[in-house]
């Protein structure tokens, strides 16, 4: 090539200049630093040594819909260790047992996990308290590379409740350390574990600051490093939730005198979810203090699962509930029409060489479809799902979104369990007697497990006309002055209808307006209320007990689904309860409530 | 009639031989109050890869540089074939596969990879027969360098990726290539960069499209790399301003470590104090301050200029300096003096690859440029580094004892 050659004086001349430039920039940068300012860095590397101190960020807060905080913080003391300044690791760590009470296998363990970092501080014990604190620094001379800090602990004022919904704080374990979303996190960092706390762990966390300290050889602080300015640290998100306290407080107190189960209370409209409870729950407040092996093991083999998210979590077959899909599903095929009767109801229907029964033993007699619903035959929909097949059921069930994750804001939602002739299939071989299924799924027995949540979105639907809204938690998140709303987001359109949505409302208007209706224990004089009862046969007892109510009945603003384990039938124990909170809601707008 | 030995460059070989000794009492010092005894002798590992890269070297000088000519794509290829092992078997060591275990030896293959695209490159410069601005001549010299620079920085190791980049530039920089040119080529991240500010990336666009008015390259690459930069410039910032605050600081993170203030920001602290403390005359050899060495765990490795800061002062920093200008300008020369266009070309990739190395890391541990983690050749402690830099000292001794060679 020619054009090499030609160059080759003018380019090298070039590159000689611009090493020269180098060189002149590192001469004048060693000049700088070890002639200017020598005195400074041989006082600081004679006598100190100089400690990164983390400036914890405080989290996020976390509020209700009104502001009412129901996550605070309040500060603690805090052991750490820095391994680069300790001769005998072991030695400090049985002293520091000895004065401050730390279990030492614990640290022990950290310290060598972390051993390529012999510069990065590591946390012993928390929520040290001061008699304590006192006892470790006033030793400080035998416990060289033993400091304290000072750091913000979590506070749950509403720990009744709040503990499914709102989960805990706790020190980063080695597996979460090792997934992408935890990158930046150390050993001993706070992240969330369960609930709100873990979904929205990248807002609440913040940006943690650090400041350099000099430390004399002893290990008292001097103060901070004059050439290097402290990090500040960013705060986390403040949360604002859709949850209203009082409501919560009030359904808390109308389920309190039953052992387990769940409550959910959403605005169809939006999808807002006002109130939540899955009982029994756990106190996110334990996990403040030091928890101990065994405490901690107790809390998680408790025969009532303490920590099963019951509205997200728990698997449960919806009863009666689940009669509407049957009917919804029946009436879109034109198998039947709201005036269809089908054979009376004498208390029990006789299928292939099997009785199935209905729920009143004395029979319901000769229904329409409105009334089948509001009285809940079961033998009316016994005939309605062998008209309807099996596979057409699970087909219209699958596009309500039933057996699938409906997304709420909180981790670990289950899918529950939709049966198809396929599943059965897989299960069983090629099964012949698949008509027989189909009686007990309609009715929302058998295999078919969904969760609360899951009732209650497709109800949100049946109640506001066909639109189901996404249920959520975060109302909005405040950043310094500013605040985002995210909208609501519709989820889906039920597969249904207008006719067919018209004909399931009146039928639920009348299962609570009517007087034989099932759920008529759930009725308010001065305002219309639909809803659905559903009894849930299980194999670990007493009916679970299921109830759906939303009010006013034209234009729901609310909705409560409840459910309560063993507790026998829907209408008699889950009806009244959903019933108190819908009168509750209701009785700030309706002045005509109020009076009586 | 010429002298036998007049061409061989005894001066490069003296400044690499000391340079290397340099390092191996460096290492022997920075290891010598250790707890860990087993690392007493860290020293002695180095001095057998010293002997093994001046056989080495002393076997390349007598390979007459035709071979390497022939080669070289043979050489590139393997190379790339070894960095796809290492990524499915490579060892893992501190969350990076970069290594092969070979008996008590860690091999890493990202050092050799650097002179294999040396020659590669030095031969399609100096055999291409088409136009400078042909659009196929540029994709082939891109991909080039992608190449083994994606596969490298999949390890991760964006210091050794970087090299791939420096000798790219540097290259075609020897071929003769504008300058202006080279800033065509690498405007698109420059967009990037500009881009978050929708002022300094106009003026930007503007002296970009005059640079493309002035040069006239080819259409069909004017277009592409007008359409490129208008792209990255514009939809950058739509991006970014998507992007959560964390979001953005996690990319700000992995780009800039010195911005995560408990690793690098502190290591860089502490290797400031060292070199600072030392002073003009140093501390002495063994006197530096093991309390400040605890704190820097990469001391004999990437961080071996902090022990000559620390104990030999402003001088001893001056001489390794000194040498390093010195064994850079005795490259260079040689270079220039080639005859033979291959061999110029080699002379030129391998003595960039020993000043790109300086340059990052002595202005990292001096707290001026980032953190990136490339070893300075000769002195930090490392096998594979030092024979690869011997063979390049090997290389280019050859093609100075032959230069008179087409």
């Amino acid at each position: 090539m020619e054009l090499l050659k030609q160059n080759k004086d003018k380019r090298s001349k070039i590159i000689f200049y611009l090493l020269f430039i180098v060189l002149f920039v590192f001469v004048l940068r060693l000049y700088y630093l070890q002639v200017v300012k020598t005195a400074y860095y041989k006082k600081v590397s004679e006598k100190n040594c100089i400690r990164p101190v983390s400036l914890i960020a405080p989290r996020g807060l976390i509020s209700d819909r009104a502001g009412r905080i129901l996550v605070s913080n309040f500060p603690s003391y805090t052991l750490l260790i820095m391994p680069g300044e300790v001769e005998n690791l072991e030695k400090t760590i049985n002293q520091l047992s000895l004065f401050a009470g730390v279990d030492g296998t614990d640290p022990m363990e950290k310290v060598k996990k972390s051993c390529s970092y012999t510069y990065q501080p590591i946390r012993v014990a928390r929520y040290v308290d001061f008699p304590t604190l006192c006892v470790v620094e006033e030793r400080n001379e035998e416990l060289p590379g033993v400091f304290h800090q000072v750091e913000l602990n979590r506070k749950y004022p509403e720990s009744s409740w709040s503990g499914h919904l709102l989960g805990y704080v706790n020190e980063i374990s080695l597996e979460e350390l090792k997934k992408t979303e935890y990158q930046g996190n150390r050993l001993g960092d706070l992240v969330g574990k369960e609930g709100l706390e873990t979904q929205y762990e990248d807002f609440l966390k913040g940006q943690k600051g650090t400041r350099y300290m000099e430390v004399s050889a002893t290990g008292k602080l001097i103060g901070e490093l004059e050439d290097k300015k402290p990090i500040m640290p960013v705060p986390g998100l403040n949360l604002e939730l859709t949850i209203d306290l009082d409501l919560q407080a009030f359904a808390e107190s109308c389920f309190h005198p039953y052992r387990s189960g769940a409550l959910i209370v959403v605005d169809p409209q939006n999808g807002e979810v006002l109130a939540l409870l899955s009982k029994p729950g756990f106190d996110s407040n334990i996990f403040t203090g030091i928890i101990t092996q065994k405490e901690w093991g107790k809390l998680v083999s408790d025969p009532d699962l303490l920590f099963l998210n019951r509205i997200t979590q728990g698997l449960y077959p919806p009863g009666s509930t689940l009669k509407l899909l049957t009917a919804a599903a029946a009436l879109e095929e034109k198998i039947v029409n709201q005036n269809t009767t089908l054979s009376p109801c004498y208390g029990f229907y006789p299928y292939g060489d099997r009785i199935f029964r209905c729920w009143d033993r004395e029979g319901h007699g000769k229904l329409n479809m409105v009334d089948a619903i509001a009285q809940s035959c079961d033998v009316y929909f016994y005939q309605l799902g062998l008209e309807l097949s099996l596979e057409k059921w699970s087909e219209y069930a699958e596009k309500c979104g039933l057996g699938k994750k409906v997304g709420i804001d909180l981790p670990g939602e289950k899918e529950g369990l939709i049966p198809t002739l396929e599943y059965y299939h897989k299960k069983y071989g090629k099964v012949r007697w698949v008509k027989n299924l189909i009686i007990n799924l309609c009715i929302g027995q058998g295999e078919v497990m969904l969760t609360p949540l899951q009732v209650t979105a497709f109800y949100s639907g049946l109640a506001n006309d066909g639109w189901v809204f996404q249920p959520h938690l975060l109302k909005r998140i405040i950043t310094d002055g500013k605040t985002i709303t995210p909208e609501p987001e519709i989820l889906r359109r039920l597969p249904f209808s207008a006719e067919t949505l018209s004909i399931l409302k009146r039928a639920m208007i009348k299962t609570v307006e009517h007087s034989l209706g099932t759920g008529r224990l759930a009725r308010i004089s001065g305002i219309k209320v639909g809803g659905k009862t559903g009894t849930a046969q299980n194999p670990h007892g007493e009916d679970h007990s299921w109830f759906v109510g939303f009010a006013p009945a034209e234009k729901p603003e609310i909705l409560v689904t409840v459910l309560i384990e063993n507790a026998g039938h829907g209408g008699d124990v889950a009806a009244p309860v959903a019933r108190e909170i819908i009168l509750k809601y209701l009785q700030k707008n309706y002045k005509q409530l109020v009076k009586k | 009639m010429r002298l036998p030995w007049k061409d061989f460059d005894s001066w490069l070989f003296l400044a690499a031989f000391v340079l290397s000794l340099i390092g191996i009492f460096l290492i022997f010092s920075s290891k010598y109050y250790s707890t860990n005894p087993s690392e007493h002798n860290l020293y002695l590992k180095q001095v057998l890869w010293l002997v093994f890269g001046i056989a080495a070297a002393g076997a390349v000088f007598f390979i007459p540089l035709r071979f390497h000519d022939v080669f070289s794509y043979l050489y590139y290829l393997l190379a790339l074939a070894f960095l796809c092992l290492l990524i499915l078997f490579g060892m893992n060591q501190m969350g990076a596969a970069r290594w092969f275990r070979l008996g008590w030896i860690n091999l890493q293959p990202s050092e050799f990879t650097k002179l294999a695209f040396v020659f590669a490159m030095s031969r399609y410069l100096s055999y291409t027969k088409k136009p400078i601005y042909s659009f196929k001549w540029l994709i082939t010299v891109v991909l080039l360098v992608c190449l083994p620079a994606a596969l490298i920085l999949k390890q991760p190791d964006l210091g050794t990726s970087l090299v791939f980049f420096a000798l790219f530039f540097s290259m075609l920089f020897w071929a003769g290539i504008p300058v202006l040119f080279l800033v065509v080529l690498v405007s698109p991240l420059l967009s990037l960069v500009c881009g978050f500010y929708w002022f300094t990336w106009a003026l930007f666009f503007l002296g970009f499209l005059l640079v493309i008015y002035y040069l006239r390259p080819g259409l069909v690459f004017g277009i592409i790399m007008i359409l490129l930069n208008f792209g990255v410039g514009t939809v950058t910032p739509l991006i970014w301003n998507r992007f959560h605050d964390y979001q953005k600081l996690r990319i700000l993170t992995f780009l800039d470590p010195g911005r995560d203030p408990q690793g690098a920001g502190y290591q860089i602290l502490q290797s400031k104090v060292a070199i600072g403390s030392g002073g003009i005359l140093g501390k002495g050899f063994l006197q530096g301050s093991q309390t400040k060495l605890a704190f820097l765990p990469m001391q004999h490795t990437d961080f071996v200029f902090t022990v000559v800061g620390e104990e030999l002062g402003l001088l001893g920093a001056l001489v390794i300096l000194a040498l390093f200008i010195f064994l850079i300008v005795r490259g260079i020369l040689i270079a220039k003096k080639a005859r033979n266009t291959f061999a110029s070309f080699a002379a030129i990739g391998i003595t960039t690859i020993f000043a790109f190395q300086m340059l990052v890391n002595i202005g990292m541990v001096l707290g001026i440029m980032p953190v990136t983690g490339l070893p300075l050749p000769f002195l930090s402690y490392g096998g594979s580094s030092m024979l690869l830099s011997w063979i390049g000292v090997g290389v280019l001794l050859a093609i100075g004892y032959k230069w008179y060679e087409y």
